[in-house]
């Protein structure tokens, strides 16, 4: 990545925090009020792709962090092309209790059925999304599943082990 | 092989139609799928048994769940299921529709798949080499031979059950009974 | 009259059991060139008979009426094309009579699929209907310059009249059309490049969608008589005929061979690139086909 995109946001945002893991990616830790001005700077800034919206659930801390990953297509951009492939990872956290953040479908508009996901494993709530409805899953959860106090096995326990077999009537 | 057999031909044509004649609707679910193109081109070349893939469930006769099977995904298999023509054989692929396999634990995998629909037989490992679906389908044929290949004709007796099963798992269900559930069905038993 | 009768009824039976010993050779060629062994030549057999006892299921009374309207167009043309000597409706109507009810097979399929209601159906009968509309215009012209040429509409003198000098293949004025019905043979009877119809793979073998039990059965049956019926006319239009049935299913055999082997190398035509291929060449070598008869006759 050239250094000059990151002096650059770090001027722009002075609170975000950016490390590296490696020569291909950036990581930005922002907090959740910066996240949407920083996603349409970098967005501008040639990271045009939204490769992915994922969620980790802290829940000794209390708290989701919610990861969006961006690529640039490295087409039109004299800042990128030539360069070799970079994501840059953008972290913010929101709370667990009754978890809500801003929707960024007006931003990438691939972010909607991202958003619907974590909405339905997560039960993370986007404020501004148009169709926050069921993707993926058949049954209803009282807790969203891919949260770590879901307990699957208690789950399997009394969800499909209640499935009796089929019994052999005339016998 | 007893394909040249005219004697048993003669006596019994319709089981012996449908051994060497087994049309087989692929379930293209999981990672089962992958085994299954091997199965039916040059290596191994299913064709010689009979055995060919079709299009649609009206026209076959073996029906393969080639791997896991998510909620959603067994919705669409009784759908595919119940539009079948009798008689059919259901086998199950892999060891995911046995017992859940490496899903045992998953939150929206299920468990047993014959307590959905019949199954007729299973092929397991993880995944099954081509070698032992042919090795499964010889013992089809020895199911079929020896009137043990039933499962249609379980579906039809116990269709209460099953339909009770799915509906306990997948809520009240989109599409009419296949047969009389209730006490009517009770009444043509007795 | 005796003899009449029993070739009316033998012939259809023996149609099937030829279209059948096709359907077989075509899978064990297409087995021997895809380096696989492939089924026993009887599986077509097994397959139709397994059909029979499996239990089907009709979409109404239309799907029924259009499954027998297009099993008997497909017995009655083989009563007006000649195998061999044999020709038992020689006397009445020749090639007109063949024209209308080779209209009966596609027709009968469309009704009966299109009452299944299913969209792959839809698609695949409106596929059938345009790639006809297609090899009609070109077969058209052909047979038109053949009948002109022989100044007849009867096969049978068509035949005699071929028996007596040489194939109309190989015969000058004759060879243009010729060569455009061997370009359009494969799009008649339906083999690969010209599958669309009943393309397994796009649209879940197309009309057949909804067919299952002995209403499929049928349907194989009707396949396996167009095949024979296709590669009959083509034989005693353009290859002599034959006055001796051996003979005559030698000519059907090395032209079926052909067909398969032409299906086995290519892949499948879009239905656009299939009209545009039968509008194209076919057409312009039958039309000019069809100009130079008219002048040398």
């Amino acid at each position: 990545m050239n250094e000059g995109l990151k002096e650059k946001l770090e001027k722009a945002f002075p609170h975000a925090a950016i490390t590296s893991m490696r020569d291909t990616d950036y990581v930005v830790t922002a907090d959740k009020e910066s996240v949407l001005s920083l996603l349409a700077y970098v967005k501008d800034a040639g990271f045009d792709h939204l490769t992915l919206i994922s969620c980790v659930d802290w829940i000794d801390e209390g708290e989701f962090e919610l990861v969006y990953i961006l690529s640039p297509y490295m087409k039109d951009n004299e800042q990128i092309s030539g360069n070799e492939k970079i994501n840059l990872i953008l972290k913010t956290r929101i709370a667990r209790g009754n978890p809500a953040f801003q929707t960024v479908t007006h931003i990438f508009e691939n972010a909607e059925p991202y958003e619907r996901e974590l909405h339905e494993l997560f039960g993370v709530h986007f404020e501004g999304h148009k169709r926050l409805i069921p993707l993926f899953l058949e049954r209803a959860y009282d807790i969203p599943p891919f949260r770590k106090d879901f307990d699957t096995r208690r789950y399997v326990k009394e969800v499909f082990d209640n499935i009796p077999a089929i019994q052999d009537i005339k016998a | 092989m007893d394909r040249n057999k005219i004697g048993k031909w003669l006596k019994q044509p319709a089981k012996m139609a449908n051994k060497y004649s087994l049309n087989a609707v692929y379930f293209c679910t999981g990672c089962g799928i992958i085994e299954i193109p091997p199965v039916i081109t040059a290596r191994w070349d299913a064709e010689r048994f009979g055995i060919i893939p079709v299009a649609t469930p009206r026209q076959g006769n073996l029906f393969m769940i080639t791997g896991y099977v998510s909620l959603k995904t067994l919705r669409a298999i009784i759908r595919t299921y119940e539009q079948m023509p009798d008689p059919k054989y259901t086998v199950g692929f892999g060891s995911c529709p046995i017992n859940g396999g490496m899903y045992w634990d998953s939150y929206n995998t299920i468990k047993h798949l014959d307590r959905y629909i019949p199954v007729d037989g299973w092929i397991a490992g993880c995944m099954p080499r081509p070698e032992a679906v042919f090795i499964g389908v010889t013992h089809l044929w020895t199911l079929i031979e020896k009137d043990m290949a039933n499962g249609y004709l379980r579906y039809r007796e116990h269709y209460d059950q099953y339909r009770g099963n799915q509906e306990k798992l997948l809520g009240k269900l989109d599409w009419p009974p296949l047969y009389a559930t209730g006490i009517a069905q009770k009444e043509i038993a007795a | 009259m005796v003899a009449t009768v029993a070739q009316c009824v033998l012939l259809p039976v023996l149609g099937i059991v030829i279209g059948l010993f096709f359907l077989g050779l075509y899978r064990k060629i297409m087995a021997r060139l895809h380096w696989r062994y492939g089924p026993p030549l009887i599986q077509p057999v097994i397959d139709i008979l397994r059909l029979f006892f499996q239990g089907g299921m009709s979409h109404g009374a239309v799907f029924d009426f259009g499954l027998v309207l297009s099993l008997a167009g497909a017995m009655a043309i083989i009563l007006f094309i000649p195998f061999a000597q044999w020709c038992p409706l020689q006397g009445s109507g020749g090639m007109l009579v063949i024209l209308y009810l080779m209209l009966l097979m596609p027709l009968g399929t469309a009704l009966s699929g299109g009452e299944a209601a299913n969209p792959n159906a839809s698609i695949g009968i409106s596929r059938k209907l345009i790639l006809a509309l297609g090899y009609e215009v070109p077969l058209l012209l052909i047979l038109l310059s053949v009948m002109s040429y022989y100044s007849t509409i009867s096969i049978v003198d068509i035949v005699r009249g071929q028996q007596a000098s040489v194939w109309a293949l190989f015969s000058w004025p004759l060879a243009l059309p010729g060569i455009a019905y061997i370009l359009i043979l494969p799009a008649v009877l339906g083999v690969r490049p010209f599958d669309t119809t009943t393309a397994p793979q796009e649209i879940s073998s197309g009309p057949l969608v909804e067919y299952g039990g002995k209403y499929l059965a049928f349907e194989h049956i009707i396949h396996a008589l167009s095949l024979f019926l296709g590669i009959s006319l083509f034989v005693n239009l353009f290859l002599g005929g034959a006055a001796n049935p051996i003979v005559f299913f030698v000519k059907i055999l090395v032209v079926f061979v052909a067909c398969v082997c032409i299906n086995a190398v290519f892949p499948r035509l879009r239905i656009e690139q299939a009209v545009s291929y039968l509008w194209k060449w076919p057409t312009a070598i039958a039309f000019l086909g069809l100009v130079v008869v008219s002048l040398v006759k």
